[in-house]
This record gives C-alpha cells, structure tokens and sequence, in this order.
C-alpha cells in the first residue's frame, strides 16, 4: 500500500475526483465521472510523475442502480496497481470516452464491455459485439438479462422446445421467422 | 409443453426461410455499421473474403479469422470469436467463491493453474486472509510445472502449424510427464481444480515428489532434445526469423504482456513488476529478447523454460513446514469491496477483478485473459505477408481459444 | 409361377445367392468351354500373330493392377514409419501389425457418399481425379523393373515420362477450379505454380544425364549402369541428383513442399470438396507418384535392376532341366519331396523333448519344410532367371528411396510458396544448368 501515492493523486486530480482515494491491499482506487476519462488517462499514462503507460484491464461494472467502467493500470512509480472508476453511467444510454487513442489493445476490451453491458464507447472505431452474435438483442452481463424471454429477441428465439415456456415477446413466429437477419 | 400446429419449428423443413440459401454464404451480409467492419468488407479489385473457419484444423480451438486476400497475400484479417463463449463471467455470480474456482479452470485449459490463481488471489484479498507459505511455495512449484508443460506444448504446435508432424508428438510426451505428476498432485491431469482460498487442496505427496525427482533429473536433457529438431532446422527458421515483427512501442499500445511481449524487448514481468506470492525470494532471471519476431517469440519461451526448472529447484529445496490451508469458515462472506490481482501466466498476465457485495456470491467476476489481447495483435503483425505467415503469428502468439472467449 | 415366388422368398439370404450365382457360373464357365473349343484355335493365331500386343497389353495391366497393392503398401509405410518417428505406435489392430489397414481405408473410402458440391462443374468435378491418376499411372509404362520386364522402350522414354509429369498440372487445376471454393482455388493455383516451376530444374537436371548416357531410352540407361556400384550414373551426376531429388520432391507435392494439401493452412487445398473415391483417386496418385519418382530415380541414377556387384561368371548355374523328361518321376517328386522334407523337419522337435508331441512336431516340420523349399526355389530363380533379381533389387532400391520420402515427411516442416518459388527459380534452375555446362565440357574433355 503506497500512502505517499494517494496523496500525488488527491493532488493532481482533486477536483475531478468523485470521492476520496481509498487503498486496500496493494490497490489503490479512484473514482472519476465518465466525461473525465479522457483527460485523466491521458494525465496518466504521459504525466512525468505517474507514467501509468501499462492498461491492465478495463471492464464493465454493473451496479445495479448505475453502471461503471474499471480501468487497472500500473505504473514503474508506484507499487500499487491504480483502478480507476468511472462511474454514474445510466441504465439507459451507458456512455463513456474510448481509450483507443491511447492504447489499441483497448478496442476489443471495450468491444467486450459494449457487447456484455451495452456501453458505447465514443472513439472506438470497431464497437460491434464480440462475443454473442451480431444481430443478438441484449446484453448478457447486465442486472436485468433473464435467458428466455431475452433468447425471444434473437432469430431462431421462442421455437426450440425450451423457449417455449416463456411467452416470446413477438407472439408471431411467422413474422419471427419472416425477419430478415440484421434488422 | 404442448406442440400447436402454428408455431412451426425452424427445423421444419415447410418452413421457408425468405432468404435463398441456394449457395451457402461464408460472410453473411449483416449491415455493417462500424468504420473498421465497413474498410474490412469493402472489397478492393482483386481481392477475395476467405474464412478460416471455425472448423480448421490449424486454429488454436474454435476461433474464425476472416482474410481478405490478395493473391497469395494477406491484406487485412478479422478474427471473429464467440464460438466457444460459455458466459463463465455470469456463471460465475450465480455460484459461490468455493464454486467459483472450478469455473476459472477451463479458460485456459492447458495452464489452468494459472486461471485459478488471479481469481483465489482476489478472493484472498477481499476476504484478508493471509495464505501459509507452504501454501505458497506449492502454489509457485506447481504453477512453474505447469508453465513448463503449457510452453512444452507451445513448441508442438508451433511446429505443426509449420507442417512438422513430430515435435507435437514429443511435446505431448513431455507434457504427459509433468501433467501425471499434477494429477497424483491434484487428483487431476487438466483441470486441476487445486489452488483454494487460502491455500491449496492437498498437500505435496509422496508420489508426486518422487516422480518429480525422476523428471528433473532427465528434464533438462530431454526439453533440450526435443528443441533440437527444431532450433536448427533450416526451413524452421527461415520461415520465422522476421515474421510478426513487433517493436515494443506497439507492443505496449496493444497491451501485450508475457512473452509476447518480453520478445520486443520490454523486460515487463508481473512476478517482478509487481511481486506476488513468495516470487520476492526466488532467484531467476527475466529472459528477455529484442527482434520481436516469431522466431524470437519462441526462443524466449524455451528460456522461460529453464528459468522456471531454476524456480522448480529453489521451491523445493526451500520449501518450509506448515498447513496448506488457512482456517477460514466454511460460508464465506467478504465485506462489500473490490479487489484485483495479476499473476504472470505462461501467456502474459492473467487477471481477475472481483466486486463483492456482501453475500456469499461475487457481485462481479471479471477475468482478464492475455490471450484475448494477443489475438488484436495479429490484425497489426499480419498485413502484408501470406496466408501461411498468418497461421505462423497467430501460433506463435500462442493463444487459448478458452481463454479468449471466456 | 407363386410356387417359384413362394419358394424364393423362403430362402434365406446365402440360399437366395446360391440359387442365383450357380447358374449364371454355370453358365459362363459352358459359354467360355464353348468358345475355347470352337475358336480356341483362330484365338491362339491371332495372339501368336502379334505377341508383340499381347505383351504390351498383359504388361500394362499387371502393371496398372500393381499400382494398388503398392498405394496400399506405402501408405501402410507411411503410418508405421512416422509413427515410429513420433515415439508411437501407429495402426496395429487391423491385421497383423495393422498392416491391412490401408486396405480397409480403400474399401471405406469405397463406400462413401458419392456428391458433388452445389455449383461445382460436374464434368470437370468428375474428370479431374481421373486426369490426375492417369498422368501418375501412365508413367508406370515405360520403368524397366528388370531386364525383359517393362512396359514399352520408348527411345523418348523420358521424355514421355516428363511430359506426363506435367498432365497433372491440368488435373489440379481442373478440380481446383470445378470444386467451387475459395481453399480449393488457392490450393489448386498454388500446386500449379509449383509442379510447373519444378518442371525446369527436373527436366534440366537429367540432360547432363541423357548427355552422358546419349539416350533417353530408360532401359538402355540401366543397362548402360550395369557392373559394379561405381558405374551407377549417381557418381558421374552427383549435382544432378541433388537437384532431381529435391526437385523431384515437389512434383510429387511431397514434404517439405506439401503446401498444397497443407492441411494446417487450407485444409486439404485443391482436394477439400473432394470425398470417398474421388478422393481416393488423388490419395492413389500421390503415393503412386512416390513410387514413380524414387522408381525414377534409382532407374536414372543407381542402377535400375542391376545389383551393386557383377554376379561372378563361376556361380551361374544353368536351368537346363526339362521337366518332361522326368516323366513319372516329376509326379514322384512332387507328391514325395514335401512329405519326406516335412517328416526330417519334424523329427528333430519330436526327439528333442518328451512334451512335444507328434501333430505339433509335424506342424513345425510342415513350416519349416515349406520355408527350406521355397528358399531353395527362390535361389534357384534368383541364381538362373536374371530377371527375378533384377526385380528383387529394383524394388529394394526404390523403396529405400519411398523411405527416404517418408523420412523427410515426417521430421520437416513445410516451405512457404514464395520461398519455394524462390528456391526453383534462383537456385535449382541455375544449379541445374550450371550441372548441364559442367558435364558437357567434361564430355568433350574426355572425348578429346
């Protein structure tokens, strides 16, 4: 637990922060607001003190009331590994900055959040899903995804056998099975 | 469940699909709307959509790579992944921490122990319990075991890849060795299920030690041996040295770690970034290349090799007495918090951010996996040469498919 | 008439085919007595008339049915050997040793679904196999396997065979490009660019060898290498075997330049749509082609049919017995020598210990007798007939080189197309003219 390192970051980022720094262990964590993303990870990553030039991971968080992006970096400066929160995304239209610009490696990182939460990340040239199918109508990871009624939405949804317990949300399966795929 | 006669099944064959599958399209045409899938599909004059399928017998697991041809030549590829997602983030909050580690094995199926890790670690860390050290020092023998038997296999099918049918045999027979060992170690020869929270399931017996002694008596040899088919084969190498080039200022925008990365020359090595476990007091050297290229990529692997036989030694001439296992209740239930952990697996860093809520079930496992970042690495190292140098890169970044789709 | 239905379908199956194959056997054994006895004797003039045709026809046909058996017998080789190789076992459960498994892989492949794929050329689809089995089988006809035993002499022997060699091109274009599928196009452009780019240094390699020898008659260049081991062609050409090997090598799309069926890259490359005996026919061609090449070489370059000694003039025995003249004696003989033989080979089992007893001692004589008669009948015909040891180190010869190729398969791994084109191009082409330079100067040195 590096003491001496929550004070550099209360320092360098008072005002943005949306809390105080809390450590534990060998972490240290800040939280910031989505709109600010990208001017702290750029103070990150090229700030001669922090250098923070290694993305750990970045994922997707849902709270249950909000959802948040996880950003892990680390940094030869400190021993700490720094988890930076961006928080207060809405249910509704979950919205945060990509940090493509600084590290590629990102894009599928955040192709994983979009296709597990529904996060948009503006910036990231590539923000289609990864791992369900493209034309896949919800978002596995969230609070609020129940298998059956949401295996409705995709094409081939409410005619096997065991979707057939739950009602589909379109009543018609000539009209389900009418539907041209992508749309 | 009753069957009405106007819900027919799409396995019906009255069924009519409005689209004519007369001839089967490999690259169905969703709407693209993204500016990466939008420059991929656009066809230039000349060029020629091929899948490398999902069912290939050269693909690392179940992973489709979409190239775009010219001739011979590769000009762009899109891996598309998915098909070996098994949700285990999600199964993961619906089971308990104890649980929880069985569903971290079969991500990276050939080095599971490396899997396990992060996650106990993490779970370690949310609920302040302190691992006995030779709960530790078991972790790190069997850990570096199992690099050696996952880099064993690296060489195999690096080389099968290449077209040669024999090294994968031999690799198989090294890695039969060790992976008999974990399995009178642990009870199992893949999946080993054995790292728990605070500590390990079992402790070092006498079959295992003994079978452990016979093999490092012959190991260094033997690894040597099956390196030399290889090391100076001609067609080997000249298919490798100057392939996948990657200097390191890319290899850190695309978040690359392990060996991966260590080959363009940033000596980046969770064990010594950023210690863990008892790594503080073990002596072994951080092998480290600079030319970035597939031939580098494995080079360093077999000197990763010989530094974990290194650890192997120090572990078991320094391993002290104690419990493996740390008294803790049987229903855990961390506080409200969050914790990370990164250990350094054969194939970069692995990692788990646990978010606790209070209950018995992790609010949010998320598993970070080296493999998934790799596979972007190959869209930048791979332009430019031919469909056979694509299979090459992406064998020598040596990903897992379990791994990258999770 | 229901009688007759009633009764058939009483019949259980092996009745059912009693009842139908005896008569039409019948049949066909008093219609074949019928011809013999009343044309036997215009059919024999006219054979005899032109035995030339005979021979050329019974010739190819033993030669195209031994095609099969020697497909078989590879392929069981190769399995075994890379198995051994790769510190494993290989087929063992099919037969004895596993060694009728390559004939069970031809019966399967046999009984597979017969398809073409949806927008395939169905004529180009089904004649492509046929082309490529062909330009492997056709070059069988001019290998000497021993003196008196070939196909035809062609005084253009070789060229014919190059010229077939190249036929395959057309073939692997042809189910390239009629499979309908992008591996397949690819697999079938890259094994065109290669058989045709290794033609060169192939054909080139050789001239040195036609220069010296002064005929592309392939029996007169076996018989020009007769003698002792230094006259084989492969210490006058040392280069040129070099470059025909390797070269060699990648017409028959063999290790380490097998990308064309690379099957960790493009699946089976021009093959992929292809499946049970249409398959089976590009499978046969490609072992048949080892055969043909390491035939080839050891034809060309060390010896042919001729031992690495002279067989000295005081061993030869000469056959002149005349099996007539024995009279009843010859029925003696054969009825006698067996029984005698088995009852001196079993009594040494039979008086060597008390538990032994009689059946068992004349089993093991009954082997042995046979084992000492037919090494005796095979000396005989080896010491008399020149053309059974010609036979016997032809085919030791070839398959030390169908070894060496199985070798090579299974510890290298593969070249990559640019580097193989590369490698015909800058390097072979050139060494294989630089050999053509080198020999014709030394000829006309040495003629000088």
């Amino acid at each position: 637990m590096d003491r001496a390192f929550k004070g550099r970051l209360e320092a360098r980022f008072g005002e943005r922060l949306l809390g105080p720094v809390r450590q534990r262990h060998d972490e240290t964590e800040m939280r910031i607001a989505p709109g600010d993303v990208t001017q702290v990870l750029t103070a990150l990553h090229d700030g001669p003190e922090l250098r923070f030039e290694f993305l750990a991971d970045l994922c997707g968080v849902d709270t249950g009331n909000d959802m948040q992006v996880v950003y892990h970096l680390w940094s030869e400066t400190t021993s700490d590994w720094l988890r930076v929160i961006a928080e207060g995304l809405t249910r509704d239209d979950p919205r945060a900055p990509s940090a493509t610009f600084l590290w590629k490696g990102a894009e599928w990182m955040e192709r994983e959040a979009y296709d597990m939460f529904g996060i948009i990340f503006e910036g990231n040239r590539d923000l289609r899903r990864i791992y369900m199918p493209p034309d896949y109508q919800s978002f596995p990871l969230r609070k609020d995804f129940y298998l059956a009624d949401d295996a409705a939405r995709s094409p081939g949804g409410g005619v096997r056998p065991m979707e057939r317990t739950h009602a589909p949300v379109d009543a018609s399966v000539a009209a389900l099975v009418r539907r041209s795929p992508g749309s | 469940m009753t069957t009405t006669t106007d819900r027919p099944s799409l396995d019906d064959p009255r069924v009519q699909l409005d689209r004519d599958l007369g001839v089967f399209e490999p690259i169905p045409p969703y709407p693209t709307r993204t500016e990466r899938e939008a420059e991929f599909y656009t066809l230039r004059d000349g060029e020629m959509l091929i899948n490398m399928g999902p069912q290939h017998p050269s693909t690392h697991g179940v992973l489709r790579v979409v190239l775009k041809l010219d001739g011979e030549k590769v000009v762009d590829l899109d891996p598309v992944l998915g098909y070996l997602h098994r949700g285990v983030e999600k199964l993961c909050e619906n089971a308990d921490y104890h649980q929880a580690i069985c569903y971290l094995d079969p991500l990276e199926y050939v080095s599971s122990l490396f899997c396990e890790w992060p996650g106990v670690m993490a779970f370690e860390k949310l609920m302040d319990v302190q691992v006995p050290r030779r709960a530790e020092y078991i972790r790190v023998l069997s850990g570096e075991l199992n690099r050696i038997a996952s880099h064993s296999l690296f060489l195999g099918w690096m080389a099968l890849d290449l077209g040669g049918l024999t090294p994968i045999l031999w690799s198989f027979i090294e890695r039969d060795e060790i992976v008999d060992m974990l399995s009178a170690l642990t009870g199992q020869r893949m999946l080993f299920n054995y790292f728990r929270i605070g500590g390990v399931n079992g402790d070092l017996n006498h079959e295992f030690l003994s079978r452990l002694g016979d093999w490092m008596s012959h190991a260094t040899e033997q690894i040597e041996s099956g390196q030399a088919l290889l090391n100076e084969n001609e067609i080997f190498v000249r298919r490798m040295r100057g392939l996948g080039t990657m200097d390191s200022a890319t290899a850190l925008r695309m978040v690359m770690t392990g060996p991966n990365l260590r080959a363009t020359g940033v000596p980046f090595d969770v064990r010594r970034a950023h210690p863990y476990s008892v790594y503080p007091e073990l002596d072994f050297d951080i092998p480290t290349r600079s030319e970035g290229d597939c031939l580098a990529r494995y080079l360093l692997r077999m000197d990763e090799v010989k530094q974990s036989l290194r650890i192997i030694d120090q572990c078991l001439h320094e391993m002290p007495d104690g419990p493996v296992m740390a008294k803790l209740p049987r229903l855990l239930r961390p506080r409200p918090g969050r914790a990370y952990a990164g250990v350094e697996g054969p194939r970069g860093q692995y990692a788990a951010y646990v978010v606790s809520d209070g209950t018995d079930q992790p609010f949010r496992m998320r598993i970070h996996d080296p493999s998934f970042i790799h596979l972007q690495s190959v869209g930048v190292m791979v332009p430019d040469h031919l469909i056979a140098d694509a299979m090459a890169v992406m064998a020598s970044l040596d990903p897992i498919m379990g791994g990258v789709d999770k | 008439m229901t009688v007759i239905a009633r009764g058939w379908e009483r019949l259980t199956l092996p009745g059912k085919l009693v009842f139908t194959l005896v008569p039409v056997l019948l049949a066909l054994t008093i219609g074949l007595v019928a011809v013999i006895v009343l044309f036997g004797q215009p059919i024999l003039d006219v054979l005899a008339g032109n035995l030339e045709i005979v021979r050329f026809v019974v010739a190819v046909t033993i030669v195209l049915l031994m095609t099969i058996p020697t497909a078989f017998l590879i392929i069981y080789m190769e399995m075994k050997i890379i198995a051994q190789m790769n510190l494993r076992i290989g087929p063992d459960r099919v037969g004895p040793a596993g060694s009728l498994l390559s004939v069970v892989h031809g019966l399967k492949v046999l009984m597979k679904e017969d398809f073409t794929p949806t927008g395939a050329d169905p004529l180009v689809f089904t004649w492509a196999p046929v082309v490529v089995y062909l330009a492997s089988v056709m070059t069988l006809l001019v290998i000497p396997f021993a003196p008196g035993l070939y196909g035809q002499q062609f005084n253009l022997g070789l060229l014919y065979f190059f010229a077939l060699a190249g036929l395959s091109v057309v073939g692997l274009l042809m189910a390239g490009w009629a499979s309908y599928n992008k591996y397949s196009l690819l697999g079938g452009l890259r094994a065109a660019a290669q058989v045709v780019s290794y033609e060169i240094p192939l054909t080139l390699s050789v001239v040195g060898l036609i220069l010296l020898a002064g005929t592309m008659n392939l029996y007169t260049i076996v018989e020009n290498q007769a003698g002792w081991f230094t006259d084989w062609y492969v210490f006058q050409q040392p280069l040129g075997v070099l470059i025909f090997f390797i070269a060699a090598t990648a017409e028959a799309n063999r290790t380490p330049f097998d990308l064309t069926e690379a099957d960790s890259e493009i699946v089976a490359g021009f093959a992929t749509e292809y499946s049970g005996m249409r398959f089976g026919f590009f499978f046969f061609a490609e072992y048949v082609n080892v055969f043909i090449i390491s035939a080839l070489t050891v034809t060309l370059f060390f010896g042919g049919w001729n031992a690495p000694f002279p067989w000295p003039e005081a061993w030869r025995l000469s056959l002149d017995v005349d099996p007539g003249s024995l009279g009843l004696g010859l029925l003696f003989m054969i009825g006698l020598v067996p029984l005698v033989l088995t009852i001196v080979f079993s009594l040494p089992f039979y008086l060597a210990s008390s538990r032994i007893k009689a059946w068992q001692a004349l089993i093991a004589g009954f082997v042995l007798a046979n084992l000492f008669l037919g090494t005796v009948i095979f000396a005989w015909g080896y010491i008399g007939l020149d053309w059974v040891a010609g036979v016997l180190w032809f085919m030791g010869k070839t398959y030390v080189f169908v070894f060496t190729f199985v070798w090579m398969r299974g510890t290298l791994p593969r070249v990559r197309i640019d580097q193989l084109m590369d490698f015909a191009w800058k390097w072979l082409l050139p060494a294989s003219l630089l050999n053509l330079f080198v020999t014709a100067a030394a000829i006309i040195v040495v003629k000088s």
